[in-house]
C-alpha cells in the first residue's frame, strides 16, 4: 500500500494542497475482559482497520477518515474538498511549524505480545485475581484487563514515512461493600509501571496477590472508619492520586490548542495566558513538571506523534515557574505569532490522535513531577503536623478553565504531630489551581515515586479517549480544603 | 431500500453462523458523520467519518463472548471473520452465574421517524450559511466563535440465530453548540440546538439567545458571589445534567444492585422525589430520538419511571434481569427516550424570566461543566458553573457572577430544594459519545428553580 498512499498524496498537493498526511492502521487488536463478581460481563475481542487523511488547503485543514479501503481516492477527495470549503471562512491561516524530516520505526517494549498468550492463561489470571478478592465482606468485586496491539503507518507530503507499533496492558482489580452508614467504600489497584517493559511480562503473580489482600485490609477496615474531618489541613498524596492531580491541573491546562481557545465549545480553556510562559509562579520552588514521551514504559511513548515530530523530554514547570507547553506544528506558530515573540522554538511533538477516524490534536504525554529532596513517605509524615494521606482516586471535577478542582478519593489516613494514624472514610478536597501548587511544600525523593497511567482521558470533538501516563512523587499540599 | 439492503446482509450473515450451528447475535451499525468545528472564528476543522462497524456475541452454556470489529460493508468475508472470532473466543469463557438470554425477535421492524434525509444532504456552504447567520453581527476582534455542527446519519439493526427477523432503526441528526468568548476578558456564552429534522434547525433562535447575553457581557458589571446558599434558576443543559445522572446512579436495576444506586428495592411506592417531579420513558418522543423497539424486538411503550416524586420502577435491561434474577423491562436500547415534565410557570427562556419582577437575587446557571459524581449511594454530584450564568437582583438589575461549585445530593435538590418547574420541555443532548455517533436527547423543562443552593466554590475572575 506505500506507493499508493504516497501516490494520493500527491495527487492533493497537485491540486492544490499545501499539505497532507494519511495515518494507515493495518489492523488494531483490542481485547477487553471485565469481569463482574466472577461473572464476565464482557469478553471482547475488536479488530479495526482503516485511515484518516488532513489536508491542508489554503490556510485550512480538511479531514476524513474510512474504513473502507475499496475507495481509498474518494476519502482523499472528501478530505480535500472539506478543506477547500473550511478555508472559505480562515482567520489566521494554519501555518505549520518547521520540523525535522524523519522517516523511522517505534516499537513499545514488550517480551510477551498479551494476544500471544493464550485467552485461556489469561482467564485463569483474572479468575485467581477473583478468588484473592472474594473475602467475606466483600460485596462487589472487579477484575478488568485491557490489552491493545496496533500498528500505524504515517506519510506526510514532506516526505516523512513512520511505523509504529504499540503493544500495552491495562489491567485492574476493585472491591466495594457497605459501610454502616449505607455509604459504599471501595477500593482499587491499578499497578505502576514497574518494569521496562509493556507487554504480559508485566503480570507478576506474586505482586498482584499482595496488592490484592492489600486493598481487601483496607477496604474492611474503612467499613468502620471514622468519616475524614473536614476543614483546612495539609494533604499527602500518594503516586495513585498525585497523578491525576497532576493530569487535571497540570496536564490539561497546559495544552497549548485549550490554551488558544480550539476546545472552548466542549472541553474548555485554560487560565494559562501565552503572556504566563516564562514568568507565571505556577507552584512552588519545589514543583519540578516536565512532558517527557521518552519514558518507555509508559503509554505516553510512542516514538513520534502524529504530525511526525519526534517524542521529547521537555520541561513544563521549572522551579514553580512556567515554562513550557503540550504543542503540536500548527499550535507553535499560531502562539509565537499571537505573543509576538518566540515562545516555542518547534513542536514538542504532542500531537496525537485516538484512531484513524480521529484528527490528531494536543494529547498529553507522560506528564510528570520529578522527585524532590524531602526525603521518604515517613519523612514527609514524620514533618507534617496535622494532615491526611490521600490515596485512590473516587471523582474529579475541574473547572472549565482548569482553575478549580474538586477530588474525592478511596481512603485517607490521619496525621498527627508526625504520626500516621488511623484510616478516614468518604475523603475529598477542593481548591484553585494555583493556590494548590503555589502550597506545595514537599516533594518526596525517587523512592516515592511511580509511574501511574490513565488509559481514559477524554478530549475533542468528536471525542477521543487517549492513553498516557505520569510520574510521580508522593507531595504535600499545605492549607488545603478538606470536607465534602 | 437502503433498510432492505440491511436486512438482506445481515440473514446472510446469520446464515453463516447459523452453519457454524452456534447461537450468535448480530448487532450492525453505520454512521456518516460530518463535523464542522469552530474556534477562534475560523472553521478549525473540517471533518467527515464513514464508519460501519459489527459486535457479534456468541452464547453458550451459561456463557458468551463476543467480538467487534469495524468492517468494510461491502466485504461480506471480512464481516463473516468477526463472527469466527467470536466463535472462537467463546469456549475460553468463563461459566458464569446465569444464563444469558440471546435475543428473539418475533418480527422484522423497520423504524425511520427519526429520519429526515435533508440531513444527510446538508453541504458545506449550508451549514457555513447557517453559522453566519446564527452569530451574525456579535463577533469582533475580541469576541470570538467557537463551535460544532455536527450533522449526520445514524443507522442500527439486529439479528440473532433465533430467527430471520431484524430491528432496523435510522436516525438523522443535528447537533450545534455555538461559544462566543472574550478572549481578553475569558466570558463565555453559548448557545445549543438538537434536532432530527431540518425544519427544526433555527439559526434565528441561536442567534436570539446569544446576541442577548453578549449585551449583558458587554455592559453589565463582573461580580463573584459570596460563598452562601443561592436560589437558582437552572437552564435545560445543567438540568439534563442532572436528569441524566438518574439514569446511572437513580432508576437503573443494574446499579443498583452492583452498589453503585441512590434508590434501593423497597424504595418502589415511596417518595424519593418532590411531588413536582415526575420522570417519564416515552419512545414516542421523536426529538429524543426514540427507538420505539429494542434490540430484543420488544415494542415499548410509555412508563413512569418516577410519579409525581413516587418511585414507580427500575429499569432492566436484559442482560442485568439475566444475572439478578429479574425481568426485562424492554429498555434495551442504546439511549432510553427521558422527559422530566414540565410544571405549571409559564416562562419559556431565560430573557423572559429576567424581566419578572423577584423578591431576592437568583442565580441563573444554563450549564454544569465537568459534573461528576463524589458519592453514588448519596446521589452526591460536583460541578461547576459555565457558559453565561447570571446573577438576576432583587431590584431588578442584572450582574455576571464568575463561575461557581455546587457540591449538591440530587434527592435533595429534587425534592426539598425544588421550588418550580417550567411547562414546556425542551430537548437538550448530544450527537456522538467518544466511540461513535449516538444522537440522543432529553426533554427538560426550560428553567427550573430551587432555594438553598450552596455556592462551595465562587472563582475570583472569568478566567
Amino acid at each position: 500500500m506505500t506507493t499508493d498512499w504516497k501516490h494520493q498524496i500527491k495527487r492533493l498537493t497537485d491540486k492544490g494542497a499545501s499539505y497532507a498526511d494519511v495515518r494507515y492502521y493495518p489492523k488494531e487488536k483490542e481485547d477487553a475482559l471485565f469481569m463482574w463478581n466472577g461473572n464476565f460481563l464482557n469478553f471482547n475481542r475488536s479488530e479495526l482497520s482503516g485511515f484518516g487523511v488532513r489536508v491542508l488547503v489554503d490556510g485550512a485543514w480538511g479531514f476524513a477518515a474510512s474504513s473502507n479501503l475499496g475507495d481509498v481516492t474518494a476519502t482523499f477527495d472528501r478530505a480535500f474538498e472539506n478543506a477547500v470549503s473550511a478555508a472559505k471562512r480562515v482567520g489566521r491561516p494554519i501555518r505549520l511549524a518547521d520540523k525535522e524530516l524523519l522517516s523511522g520505526r517505534f516499537d513499545s517494549p514488550c517480551e510477551v505480545d498479551p494476544f500471544e498468550v493464550p485467552l485461556a492463561e489469561q482467564v485463569a489470571f483474572m479468575k485467581e485475581l477473583d478468588g484473592y478478592l472474594n473475602q467475606p465482606g466483600v460485596e462487589q468485586r472487579r477484575v478488568q484487563l485491557s490489552t491493545v496491539n496496533k500498528t500505524i503507518r504515517y506519510y506526510d507530503s514532506e516526505g516523512a514515512e513512520i511505523e509504529k507499533h504499540i503493544i500495552d496492558i491495562f489491567p485492574s482489580i476493585h472491591v466495594s461493600a457497605f459501610d454502616s452508614e449505607g455509604v459504599q467504600q471501595g477500593r482499587k489497584y491499578l499497578p505502576p509501571r514497574l518494569g521496562p517493559t509493556r507487554g504480559w511480562e508485566t503480570m507478576d503473580r506474586d505482586h498482584w496477590k499482595a496488592e490484592a489482600e492489600r486493598i481487601v485490609d483496607e477496604m474492611k477496615t474503612m467499613l468502620s472508619a471514622p468519616k475524614c474531618p473536614e476543614g483546612r489541613m495539609s494533604v499527602i498524596l500518594m503516586p495513585d492520586m498525585m497523578f491525576l492531580q497532576v493530569h487535571e491541573t497540570i496536564g490539561h491546562p497546559l495544552e497549548l490548542d485549550r490554551i488558544l481557545g480550539y476546545e472552548l465549545s466542549f472541553a474548555g480553556g485554560s487560565f494559562v495566558r501565552l503572556e504566563d510562559f516564562g514568568q507565571l509562579q505556577y507552584g512552588s520552588k519545589k514543583l519540578n513538571a516536565r512532558a517527557d514521551a521518552t519514558l518507555i514504559n509508559s503509554p505516553g511513548s510512542f516514538g513520534y506523534d502524529d504530525d511526525g515530530v519526534k517524542a521529547q523530554d521537555q520541561m513544563l514547570i521549572k522551579e514553580g515557574i512556567l515554562v513550557g507547553a503540550l504543542t503540536s506544528r500548527q499550535m507553535v506558530t499560531e502562539a509565537n505569532d499571537k505573543a509576538g515573540r518566540e515562545i516555542f522554538k518547534s513542536s514538542g511533538g504532542s500531537c496525537r490522535a485516538c484512531a484513524f477516524n480521529r484528527v490528531p490534536i494536543e494529547r498529553m504525554t507522560n506528564i510528570n513531577v520529578d522527585p524532590g529532596e524531602d526525603g521518604t513517605l515517613e519523612d514527609i509524615i514524620r514533618n507534617t503536623e496535622q494532615g491526611v494521606i490521600l490515596s485512590g482516586e473516587k471523582s474529579w471535577s475541574i473547572g472549565s478553565n482548569r482553575e478549580q478542582f474538586h477530588f474525592s478519593t478511596d481512603i485517607g489516613w490521619l496525621v498527627e504531630d508526625g504520626v500516621k494514624k488511623h484510616i478516614v472514610k468518604n475523603c475529598a478536597y477542593s481548591g484553585m489551581t494555583l493556590d494548590f501548587y503555589r502550597s506545595l511544600t514537599a516533594v518526596g525523593d525517587a523512592s516515592t515515586w511511580e509511574v501511574q497511567y490513565v488509559d481514559n482521558c477524554g478530549k475533542g470533538v468528536p471525542g477521543q479517549v487517549m492513553q498516557l501516563g505520569h510520574g510521580v512523587p508522593v507531595c504535600r499540599f499545605d492549607h488545603v480544603k478538606v470536607g465534602e | 431500500m437502503r433498510s432492505q439492503q440491511v436486512i438482506e446482509k445481515l440473514r446472510s450473515l446469520r446464515q453463516y453462523a447459523l452453519e457454524q450451528s452456534e447461537a450468535v447475535e448480530i448487532q450492525w451499525d453505520a454512521e456518516d458523520s460530518h463535523m464542522v468545528r469552530y474556534a477562534n472564528s475560523a472553521v478549525s476543522l473540517n471533518s467527515h467519518e464513514d464508519i460501519t462497524r459489527l459486535r457479534v456475541t456468541v452464547y453458550g452454556d451459561h456463557r458468551q463472548a463476543s467480538s467487534s470489529q469495524v468492517v468494510d460493508f461491502d466485504d461480506m468475508d471480512d464481516m463473516k471473520a468477526c463472527v469466527d472470532r467470536a466463535i472462537g473466543m467463546l469456549p475460553f469463557a468463563s461459566d458464569m452465574s446465569y444464563q444469558p438470554t440471546i435475543p428473539d425477535i418475533a418480527e422484522t421492524t423497520i423504524s425511520e421517524a427519526s429520519y429526515d434525509p435533508r440531513i444527510a444532504a446538508l453541504t458545506n456552504d449550508e451549514i457555513l450559511a447557517f453559522v453566519s447567520e446564527a452569530a451574525k453581527g456579535l463577533e469582533t476582534d475580541d469576541i470570538l466563535l467557537s463551535g460544532n455542527f455536527s450533522s449526520g446519519i445514524t443507522e442500527r439493526a439486529i439479528i440473532s440465530t433465533k430467527t430471520p427477523e431484524v430491528v432496523y432503526w435510522r436516525a438523522s441528526d443535528v447537533g450545534v453548540t455555538l461559544v462566543l468568548a472574550s478572549e481578553k476578558r475569558k466570558w463565555e456564552v453559548n448557545a445549543e440546538q438538537f434536532v432530527a429534522k431540518k425544519e427544526d434547525m433555527d439559526a434565528k433562535a441561536l442567534h436570539d439567545r446569544l446576541a442577548w447575553l453578549v449585551e449583558l457581557y458587554n455592559t453589565k458589571k463582573e461580580t463573584r458571589v459570596p460563598e452562601q446558599p443561592y436560589r437558582v434558576v437552572f437552564g435545560p443543559a445543567a438540568l439534563a445534567t442532572f436528569v441524566e445522572f438518574l439514569g446511572w446512579i437513580g432508576y437503573s436495576g443494574d446499579s443498583m444492585k452492583r452498589g453503585y444506586g441512590m434508590f434501593q428495592e423497597d424504595d418502589i411506592g415511596k417518595q424519593v422525589m418532590s411531588e413536582q417531579f415526575t420522570l417519564m420513558e416515552d419512545p414516542a418522543l421523536l426529538n429524543t430520538f426514540a427507538q420505539p423497539v429494542d434490540t430484543y424486538g420488544r415494542k415499548r411503550e410509555k412508563q413512569a419511571l418516577i410519579d409525581r416524586g413516587v418511585l414507580k420502577s427500575f429499569v432492566w435491561e436484559q442482560s442485568s434481569a439475566d444475572e439478578f434474577g429479574k425481568e426485562a423491562t424492554g429498555h434495551d436500547v442504546s439511549n432510553l427516550s427521558i422527559e422530566l415534565l414540565g410544571g405549571d410557570v409559564d416562562v419559556k427562556t431565560i430573557q423572559a424570566f429576567a424581566k419578572l419582577p423577584r423578591d431576592r437575587d437568583i442565580l441563573y446557571v444554563p450549564f454544569m461543566h465537568y459534573t461528576n459524581i463524589v458519592n453514588p449511594g448519596e446521589g452526591l454530584v460536583t460541578g461547576t458553573s459555565r457558559f453565561g450564568a447570571l446573577l438576576l437582583k432583587q431590584d431588578g438589575s442584572i450582574e455576571l457572577p464568575y463561575n461557581v461549585r455546587f457540591t449538591e445530593r440530587i434527592g435533595r435538590l429534587f425534592s426539598e430544594k425544588l421550588v418550580w418547574l417550567a411547562k414546556e420541555t425542551v430537548p437538550y443532548g448530544s450527537s456522538s459519545h467518544y466511540y461513535g455517533r449516538d444522537p440522543y436527547a432529553t426533554l427538560v423543562p426550560a428553567l427550573a428553580c430551587f432555594d438553598d443552593v450552596m455556592v462551595e466554590i465562587s472563582n475570583e475572575s472569568f478566567g
